[in-house]
């Protein structure tokens, strides 16, 4: 066996430390395995397998507050990104590449809060917000929220992106007589687009899988997926909500997977660059 | 970077500090435009609701429960006194605690693991393993240990077999394995991170002046991947505090943490005041692990 | 009738970054038409910054840039007639060879066939026929270094900016790429305002250099004036190798060393200045007694103390009594005769080899 980075002179570490990693990886996915296979099982005990069977999910595509829910969070997930996307990357340039403009200092500290707080205290927050200034809770609210923590996501992402990126090449560019919005469009977007996109799909996830901050600041009669999946857990387990959790990870991991293509085909042309200058 | 504006001068003239001043403050105000939408858009929506939280926390209770700014007194501060809330608290911070410590023990041997002892390719693909669970919907995650440690759960079903436990729900134990399970992810990607930047010379440097494989970890390698240690810790600590769908399902009345609490405040006890009260504190607390956090310095996130 | 304009005229260009930083004090500088001008100094001699103010990257907080007798003024480098050769090449990843050479000229809305005729003849010029399809990330480093040319030569701009153009690549590269670049330069004409900090670099390839120090110019000159006769202490020690000795002016033409020791030199200083006798190892020769030793010029005694081969040159250092060492360069000849430490020599040089500097 070839001698790794860090490797000990010891095998009998390595073999624990393989052990440890298994186990945790069957840790890691025992439980949402089970959620898959039981959203088969005929048996409307979550815990007895009873045959395999498609009915739940039958139920599920029957259940019309269920796809109501469905079609709600989609639209707020798509208007939240696409509006949080375009803030959060103006606001990502603006922190990376303009050194010194009035108040820079409080943004920088203030676009990274949203990421830290806990949903519960945003909840609170713009709950109390929303009441004082009169504005009506419904799917607006909803959406108004979500935008609120996706901007300092997609801002921290696309700025990853932008420190990665030559400064030169903005340089280059308008030496080579392009002027701002032409700098930006042929070369600067070109270059951060998998940043950006990357910001983006996070935005969307976050978005589709919010529970606390949307069951809080949603109005009677509107609702978004993981929030009536909520309630339904709260009132009784039953395989139908096997389905709807199985459907749910199979658009996360999509959308991750997505996501994943796009980061690494940015970063290996960042480490070849990188590796040419050293 | 500036680039420098156009001016529109017909005759150029020679620079001079006047007029560099002002091309510098042309740069100086792009930037800010570029920056203003989203600036505006957080003031309304993030700053100016922080700013509620604190105002209302003064208010007082109306008799529909919602808030009275009229008559504001201190009654909700000193709520936080009680001796209910401070259970309440104590146990959150506890959990949280003991939440972060489980997290970074079984963390770290698993994220040194996928850093050090994977090949390239391979390290890609158990990253991507670690982050599918990850990026699933927390809700559902958390759904799984519901459905496990449930009466007829698989969980339950092999500890009635085996004999060793009964049924886990809604003991504090169930919250436990739940915060664990969401949060664990969240703890090996920075830790993995700092442990692939690690500069190994330095090991082998150690192990080339007669340190034993355990001292060059504790002396060398423990103390390098501090970094990652300590951004674990905060994106771990903070959520665990305010924890909220973990404890609603997978706990019971007894196992009430301030997440919980809080919520119940604008629900079912309709007392906002004293909600937006104890979200003002845990504002404060997380502020102070931040500058914590910044003056430890890292960018491993 | 020719026209002598500059090409480049600087004039009085100062650069502050904030109140305390100095990156560029007070200088003043003419680039003829054709020239190649080299901008040498360490690190943080405000080289850079001085060219980036030709190009328009960064403003002067107070002076006049002049190209071709226009002023700049507060102009951005997308109206400025003059192209950059990057440090880091910052060739555009997403584009090709070709893409990269001819974005300049599409940003000037040149039509297509024109951009396709004259991208074709840059990147002949520079020797990478073929490769047009090529990403810059599947190139080597010299030839990135030289799409990086081309980007900017086939905007026939009328001053061509190198920012250390050569510093990534190999020894073995880095010379032939010095001896190519002088050719480009002297076939199509245009004037290149180089910075390096390789001082071999500049002398082998510039018309005139400019030494600077921090901020400031140290001397102006061909190649042979900053080598043979520099005008301060920095660029005697900048440029080449420099011996030192102490030393105070006596009368005009003549100093004494600290061992009493009298020689003719270089001098402008008046009597009784202490100076600095500099003089270059390769000018000085090494005898076994004063009568081998040609007449009429300077003869010290000294012992030799240390013996270094450099493969195409012997360096010995000899000290000079009290005086102080010089190292004296012998080429590796086959008449060469082996000096060994602790030979008693006679250390002989023409007077005007010798410059005495008083800072």
């Amino acid at each position: 066996m070839t001698l790794h980075q860090g490797a000990a002179a010891r095998p009998w570490v390595d073999r624990v430390l393989a052990i440890n990693g298994w186990m945790i990886f069957a840790f890691l996915y025992m439980p949402i395995l089970m959620v898959v296979v039981f959203s088969f099982s005929a048996s409307p005990n979550v815990g007895r397998w009873g045959g395999f069977t498609l009915a739940w999910y039958d139920r599920m595509l029957g259940n019309e507050q269920l796809m109501n829910s469905l079609r709600n969070s989609v639209i707020v997930a798509l208007l939240s990104t696409v509006v949080a996307t375009i803030l959060g990357t103006a606001a990502a340039i603006a922190l990376d590449r303009y050194r010194k403009w009035v108040g820079r200092g409080t943004f920088d500290a203030v676009v990274y809060l949203p990421i830290i707080i806990p949903d519960v205290t945003m909840a609170v927050m713009l709950l109390l917000w929303f009441t004082s200034i009169g504005m009506s809770l419904g799917l607006g609210t909803i959406a108004l929220s979500h935008i609120a923590f996706n901007i300092s996501f997609v801002a921290v992402v696309v700025r990853a992106r932008l420190a990665n990126m030559d400064p030169a090449m903005e340089e280059a560019a308008a030496d080579l007589y392009a002027d701002r919005w032409q700098a930006f469009r042929k070369v600067t977007f070109p270059l951060i687009m998998p940043g950006v996109l990357g910001g983006a799909l996070l935005a969307l996830t976050l978005s589709l899988d919010d529970v606390v901050i949307t069951s809080f600041v949603q109005g009677p009669g509107s609702t978004t997926l993981p929030v009536y999946v909520f309630g339904l857990i709260k009132r009784s387990v039953t395989p139908e909500i096997n389905a709807v959790s199985t459907l749910m990870m199979v658009m996360s991991v999509g959308l991750v997977l997505t996501s994943l293509m796009f980061q690494s085909r940015a970063d290996r042309t960042d480490r070849q660059r990188r590796r040419r200058k050293s | 970077m500036t680039l420098p504006d156009q001016h529109e001068q017909v005759e150029q003239e020679a620079v001079n500090p006047r007029l560099e001043r002002k091309a510098r403050k042309q740069e100086s105000w792009r930037g800010f435009f570029h920056a203003a939408p989203a600036y505006v858009y957080l003031t309304f929506f993030f700053t100016l609701p922080l700013i509620m939280v604190y105002v209302f926390s003064f208010a007082s209770r109306g008799p529909t429960g919602k808030p009275r700014l009229e008559d504001w007194n201190f009654d909700s501060w000193s709520k936080l006194t009680e001796p209910l809330f401070r259970e309440i608290a104590l146990r959150s911070l506890w959990m949280a605690i003991l939440n972060t410590a489980l997290c970074l023990l079984i963390g770290y041997p698993f994220a040194y693991w996928i850093a050090t002892r994977a090949s390239q390719k391979t390290r890609t693909l158990l990253l991507v393993g670690v982050l599918i669970p990850f990026w699933s919907n927390f809700l559902i995650r958390t759904y799984a240990w519901r459905m496990l440690l449930d009466s007829d759960g698989l969980i339950t079903q092999l500890g009635e077999w085996t004999g060793f436990w009964g049924q886990l729900l809604f003991t504090p134990t169930a919250v436990f394995i739940g915060l664990l399970y969401g949060y664990l992810p969240f703890v090996v990607l920075p830790l993995y991170a700092a442990i692939e930047r690690l500069d190994w010379t330095l090991v082998e440097a150690g192990r080339d002046l007669y340190a034993s494989g355990s001292a060059a970890f504790r002396k060398i390698t423990l103390p390098l991947s501090k970094p990652g240690i300590v951004a674990g810790s905060i994106l771990v600590f903070i959520p665990s505090l305010g924890a909220y769908v973990t404890p609603d399902i997978l706990g019971g009345a007894k196992t009430t943490l301030l997440g919980n609490y809080i919520v119940t405040q604008f629900t079912a006890a309709r007392n906002w005041p004293f909600g937006s009260a104890m979200s003002g504190a845990i504002l404060i607390l997380m502020l102070a692990a931040t500058i914590l956090y910044f003056r430890t310095d890292t960018r491993t996130i | 009738m020719t026209d002598t304009t500059p090409a480049v005229s600087l004039h009085g260009v100062t650069k502050r970054f904030g109140e305390e930083v100095v990156a560029v004090d007070d200088v003043d500088l003419e680039i003829q038409d054709g020239e190649f001008f080299s901008l040498l100094g360490p690190s943080g001699c405000g080289k850079t910054t001085t060219l980036r103010m030709i190009a328009g990257l960064e403003f002067p907080t107070k002076g006049s840039v002049r190209i071709h007798g226009e002023e700049m003024g507060l102009r951005p480098p997308n109206k400025r007639p003059v192209n950059t050769v990057f440090q880091s090449y910052a060739l555009f990843p997403h584009m090709n060879v070709a893409g990269n050479v001819g974005f300049g000229l599409r940003m000037q809305n040149v039509n297509d066939s024109e951009v396709r005729r004259r991208v074709g003849e840059a990147i002949d010029l520079v020797r990478l026929t073929g490769l047009e399809k090529r990403s810059p990330k599947a190139l080597s480093g010299g030839q990135q270094q030289r799409v990086a040319l081309a980007r900017a030569l086939v905007n026939s701009p009328k001053v061509l900016l190198l920012d250390e153009p050569l510093g990534a690549l190999d020894l073995k590269l880095r010379q032939t790429m010095q001896l190519e670049l002088k050719d480009i330069q002297n076939e199509i004409g245009i004037t290149f305002v180089y910075v390096t900090h390789d001082q071999g670099e500049a002398l082998t390839m510039s018309d005139r250099i400019a030494v600077m120090n921090e901020g400031r110019l140290a001397q102006v000159g061909s190649a042979e004036q900053v080598y043979e006769s520099p005008q301060n202490l920095f660029v005697a020690g900048f440029v080449g190798q420099m011996c030192h000795l102490d030393a105070v002016v006596v009368e005009s033409g003549s100093v004494r060393l600290n061992g009493g020791e009298l020689l003719r030199a270089r001098t402008s200083a008046p009597n009784s200045t202490a100076v600095t006798l500099t003089v270059r190892p390769e000018k000085l020769h090494l005898y076994s007694s004063a009568a081998e030793a040609p007449p009429d010029r300077n003869a010290i005694k000294g012992s030799v103390v240390r013996r270094t081969f450099y493969g195409e040159a012997v360096e010995y250092e000899v000290q000079i009594g009290v005086s102080g060492s010089v190292e004296v360069r012998v080429e590796n000849v086959p008449s060469m005769h082996r000096w060994e430490i602790g030979d008693q020599v006679i250390v002989d040089f023409h007077p005007e080899a010798a410059m005495a500097l008083t800072e």
